[in-house]
């Protein structure tokens, strides 16, 4: 049996929140004997999305990216407790609602916080894979089931290798892959003020202060220039516009997208 | 299910018991580049949540009274939505009611009894809500009609109709292989105040995020115009031009002028297909008013500069451009909605409209009423309905005396001797020549209102100024007021009677899907669970009541064999299905909606589902208004020239005076009754323009108890007081001059009262306008008008007036208020009762609350 993947597609994501509410649907009033115990209604995100806000008015965009257990290869609870948590020959590692009960400390042992502690149980509790569905002959979890763009795949590895080729798994060793991460954009708006007029076809040049890459492109027939997945990093950016005066500016887009807003450009 | 409960609730997988070829779903290629309406229905959250939905903590349990109301004695209209209640029994409650019908038809009439069917419920079709009781209330001899006017598209049906005809909706009505034509012909998309990630979840599945990212594939551009990033902008927009709720009138006068000023319109086809732009032209460019309407002129109005504006009109003039919707918003529910509309049809014409990927499409509601030419995507090879089983209220029906619904609080609260008039039957699907008829309430020789009774009711919370109307449900001329509904929720709390209903997983029913984008299918809804309490369906409410009133036989009758159904000679029914029953409804349904020539009855019992195959030949079908561009003579508009009316002659024949919806369209920046924008007088007092939404994670007011939505981040906001409050997105501009930080809890305020909300400090909201989706639930700590509501339910203080003069729609979004932030101990302090109602952050507040007698 090959190892099962996830594979999340950032660029497919709508954040409708099906795969999060789904799971709860599926582990929430109901145990499976063997696989899991009940998940509380309320708390515990064995998948859950995450957003982020990128930009300013006017240009903002959206990325939401589902997070849930990586199904590590050396996952740090199988080391602390091998006696209650157990990795099945698909790859899914299962935490035994039996087994693991009692101890609590296993739920603080997952370093990308998908672990979540049933405090009246003293259980760790996770996502399964919804392991129990596919030894029922499903071929996909809950969370997959439920989405309606591809947002989140499930697999065997080899299902999605020529996709897959040359990216890493989201963490080291897991079974979970990210596809579209976001990275940076760089973007603004050209215009002429005296005109009152935005300035379409200026040449906008970027270059990265830590990594020295030079990028190009035209300002677009709203003035619009964007620079998409780049680098996290300060930036100095040059406008040039046939007739007008060329500026240069630097934008820091280590933190956050670099917006830097409308710039005014003025006549020779 | 499992054990007796739902355990799962999931996608239909239509291919478990079905062919490739009996499904027969469709593929659109583009480049290479597919999409594929596939064998599985898209889901949204709302449905897979719903288990909390029917497991809700705030189900009404039993029957219900209203403590100090009292049939015999004292009735205490005053303290609705305030008092408490008592348990009674089905016996008890049935009995009080029909003696109450009866008491009111012999004293005042059938028509005092006024029957509202919100249409905001569950869809059902043997144990339907919305309307129930029109049935029986036929049965008895008649009743006052709520006269529900099209709150989802009130813009296009006042105005645009006025243009372009195309009835029912107003949108553009021809849209047949509008997508094919659309992927394959546009250049660009505009949404405008649309969100295909939001509205169409409601109403079906996620086909049109489908379509949003297949259109990103192919490169079409996505435009988005609105005041917020709204969830479909958050990822599908190519550019967002965030424009002041409810003035995109302006920002389109500006673009016509560009077009007109640099010659860059479709002269031809204004002369071939349209009449009237003569005078668009003449007011556009100033010459009846003296003020051209500039882009500059626009940006004063619309916060749009300028020079976006102008490249705007530009880009449009140079591509190949269709306009894209989803129904409400703010663009199409403000006041004076009709002339966005009219606008947006006049720059559509202006380029060639109907021309190749030059359309305005719809994103949902993809098979409305039943007819390809309303739907955009691929065609069915056939149709059904099972509305020969439908036992609410038939759209259009019952209108011999009736109110529109938008009007409601007026008429309650007419003073004794006066008249309420107003034009149009105002029912969603009428056509254009219907909001010329004049009506009055009361009418000649008929009684004034005197009962509701209502079910799914949620007026407080999805119309036109919510405070009004729980002012006018405590008027001492309504004597009782009856709620069927499964929750103890809005407007249910100023019930006299409260009747539990059950969901539609209590209930066995079937129904015909026709909106989802995915194929249409009858679907056998069995009865999964058994009613929780005391539940009964709203059908099994009525007959209980019809059983009281010695009128079951005649009830039955009228659902399973009405005139013209199995009917012998002498006029009595001759029980062709059998005798009447739900399950003899069930197939009357079926059999009438002629599914039977695709399976037979017991085979599709046993399936569970029958879908309706694609066409093979869907790509043949002709696109959208080819029969038009062919031949406007030989097939004309529905206007009265049978052409794009840039001048409406049906208005100027009609209302001459009318100064807020004249014969062209204009920007009407404020009228003696309504005064909604930034630059009024008003909007000194109130700075912020409110966009209140469809909600994202609700069906208008339903869905806020569910837990698995609630505990989303940008459901609700958690308060210091450990309440989740309704999100207010405010821009950091505006948070900043107000010391507001996320997370606080802040009041929206104006003169018709105060709802209160959870900041959300977020760049997706421009400065000068805040953010909160309507339909939150009422938590009314001070009801009425000038009131205070905890949960958020923003349309209690949004204007009790309509559209305009003579356009009586609702106004429910882009209105003024201002904001400050509370100190909610100090609030809790002041109304500790109110503040101390039973409460769980989990799903709100309780039915148990309210219940103080025999729990």
């Amino acid at each position: 049996m090959g190892k099962k993947v996830f594979v999340v597609n950032i660029a497919r994501c709508n954040g409708c929140h099906n795969c999060q509410i789904a799971c709860k649907d599926e582990h929430c009033m109901t145990s499976w004997e063997g696989y899991a115990a009940e998940q509380p209604m309320t708390g515990q995100f064995w998948g859950r999305i995450e957003e982020t806000v990128h930009g300013s008015v006017p240009k903002v965009n959206l990325t939401y990216e589902f997070k849930l257990c990586h199904h590590c290869d050396e996952c740090p609870l199988e080391q602390m407790a091998p006696e209650a948590v157990y990795r099945r020959e698909d790859g899914l590692v299962i935490i035994d609602p039996i087994k693991a009960a009692g101890k609590p400390e296993l739920a603080n042992a997952c370093p990308y916080g998908m672990v979540y502690l049933n405090e009246p149980l003293g259980l760790a509790q996770k996502c399964t894979g919804c392991a129990h569905l596919l030894d029922d002959g499903w071929t996909a979890p809950r969370c997959v089931d439920a989405c309606p763009t591809e947002g989140v795949r499930f697999g065997d590895y080899e299902d999605f290798a020529e996709e897959l080729e040359g990216i890493e798994p989201a963490v080291p060793g897991g079974h979970v892959y990210v596809l579209n991460q976001p990275k940076r954009w760089v973007a603004g708006e050209v215009y002429d003020p005296e005109e009152d007029e935005v300035i379409i076809g200026a040449k906008i040049t970027i270059q990265g202060q830590t990594d020295g890459v030079i990028l190009t492109t035209e300002s677009d027939d709203f003035g619009d220039f964007w620079f998409k997945q780049v680098e996290a990093q300060n930036y100095k950016i040059w406008f040039e516009a046939e007739g007008y005066m060329s500026r240069e500016l630097s934008i820091d887009a280590t933190d956050k997208d670099g917006h830097i807003g409308s710039v005014p450009l003025y006549r020779l | 299910m499992k054990d007796g409960k739902i355990a799962q609730i999931r996608p239909l997988r239509m291919d478990k018991k079905y062919s490739l070829e009996e499904i027969n779903p469709w593929t659109l290629e583009i480049d290479g580049h597919k999409l594929y309406s596939g064998t599985a229905t898209t889901i949204p959250p709302l449905a897979i949540t719903y288990k909390n939905r029917v497991y809700s903590k705030n189900r009404v349990p039993y029957p219900l009274k209203r403590v100090d109301w009292d049939p015999n004695g004292e009735r205490h209209p005053e303290t609705r939505g305030i008092s408490g209640y008592e348990r009674i029994s089905w016996d008890e409650a049935t009995d009080i009611i029909a003696s109450e019908i009866r008491r009111l038809i012999d004293t005042y009439g059938n028509y005092s009894i006024y029957v509202q069917g919100d249409g905001h419920g569950e869809d059902k079709t043997l144990h339907a809500c919305h309307g129930c009781n029109t049935r029986l209330m036929d049965v008895l001899g008649g009743y006052t009609c709520q006269a529900r006017q099209p709150d989802s598209w009130e813009g296009w049906y006042w105005g645009a109709k006025h243009m372009w005809g195309m009835d029912p909706v107003g949108q553009q009505s021809l849209v047949s292989n509008v997508l094919l034509d659309t992927s394959k012909n546009s250049d660009c998309v505009i949404c405008q105040g649309c969100d295909p990630e939001t509205t169409p979840w409601g109403w079906g599945g996620q086909i049109s995020s489908k379509i949003s990212y297949f259109w990103t594939e192919i490169g079409l551009k996505q435009i988005y115009i609105c005041p917020d990033v709204n969830y479909g902008a958050a990822i599908h927009a190519d550019k967002w031009i965030p424009v002041l709720p409810n003035t995109d009138a302006a920002m389109q006068l500006a673009i016509a002028y560009i077009w007109i000023k640099e010659d860059t319109y479709d002269k031809e086809y204004l002369d071939r297909y349209t009449i009237g732009f003569d005078w668009f032209k003449r007011y556009v460019m100033g010459g009846e008013d003296g003020v051209p309407k500039t882009p500059k002129w626009a940006e004063e109005k619309c916060g749009v500069p300028a020079r976006q504006i102008k490249a705007l009109a530009r880009y449009w003039a140079k591509h190949v451009v269709t306009t894209c919707h989803c129904n409400g918003g703010g663009y199409i529910r403000s006041a004076f909605s009709h002339e966005p509309a009219r606008l947006e049809v006049a720059l559509l014409a202006m380029q060639g409209l109907g021309k190749p990927g030059r359309n305005q499409m719809k994103l949902m509601e993809w098979n409305l009423f039943g007819r390809d030419d309303l739907n955009p995507l691929p065609h069915s090879q056939w149709h059904s309905t099972m509305h020969a089983a439908y036992t609410g209220h038939a759209l259009g029906s019952g209108l011999e005396v009736f109110i529109p619904q938008t009007l409601l609080p007026n008429a309650i609260m007419l003073p004794e001797g006066e008249k309420l008039t107003w034009y149009g039957h105002t029912v969603n699907s009428l056509p254009r020549e219907d909001q010329f008829l004049p009506f009055e309430y009361p009418m000649e020789g008929k009684s004034r209102i005197h009962a509701i009774w209502t079910d799914t009711p949620c007026w407080s919370t999805c119309w036109n100024g919510g405070n009004r109307y729980q002012d006018a449900l405590r008027h001492p001329s309504i004597e009782f007021m009856l709620v069927q509904h499964p929750w103890m929720e809005n407007d249910t709390l100023f019930a006299d009677i409260i009747l539990p209903v059950s969901t539609m997983f209590e209930q066995d029913d079937i129904i015909f899907s026709s909106r989802c984008g995915e194929n249409d299918m009858v679907l056998n809804e069995e009865q999964a669970i058994e009613p929780i309490g005391e539940a009964r369906s709203d059908s099994e409410a009525v007959m209980a009541i019809a059983e009281k009133l010695g009128v079951a036989k005649e009830l039955w009758e009228n659902w399973c064999y009405p005139a013209g159904l199995g009917t012998l000679e002498d006029g009595s029914p001759d029980y062709y299905y059998g005798e009447p029953s739900f399950e003899t409804l069930k197939k009357i349904g079926y059999v009438e909606g002629k599914a039977d020539q695709h399976m037979p009855y017991e085979e599709f019992l046993e399936k569970g589902f029958l879908p309706v195959p694609f066409k093979d030949d869907w790509q043949d079908d002709p696109v959208g208004m080819y029969k038009f561009l062919e031949d406007p003579e030989a097939n004309p508009l529905k206007t009265p020239t049978g052409k794009i009316e840039f001048y409406a002659t049906g208005l100027a024949e009609n209302f001459p005076d009318d100064m807020e919806r004249q014969p062209v369209p204009h920007w009407i920046e404020e009228s003696p009754r309504l005064h909604e924008r930034l630059t009024n007088e008003r909007g000194k007092d109130y700075p912020f323009l409110v966009v209140s939404n469809h909600p994202r994670f609700r069906v208008h007011a339903q869905h806020d108890d569910c837990i698995w939505l609630r505990e989303i981040d940008m459901c609700k906001v958690t308060g210091p007081d450990g309440y989740k409050y309704e999100p207010v997105w405010i821009n950091p501009i505006d948070a900043r001059a107000r010391n507001i930080k996320d997370g606080d809890i802040i009041r929206i305020f104006n003169e018709r009262g105060s709802v209160l909300g959870g900041a959300i400090v977020t760049e997706r909201i421009m400065p000068h306008v805040i953010s909160q989706d309507h339909g939150a639930r009422v938590d009314a700590i001070v009801p009425g008008t000038g009131g205070l509501d905890r949960g958020g339910a923003n349309n209690l203080i949004c204007p009790g007036e309509t559209t305009s003069q003579n356009a009586p729609g609702e106004i429910t979004n882009g209105f003024l208020a201002n904001i400050e932030k509370v100190d909610v101990f100090a609030l809790a302090a002041q109304y500790p009762e109110e503040f101390g109602r039973e409460y769980d952050p989990a799903d709100g507040i309780r039915a148990t609350c309210r219940i103080v007698k025999g729990e």
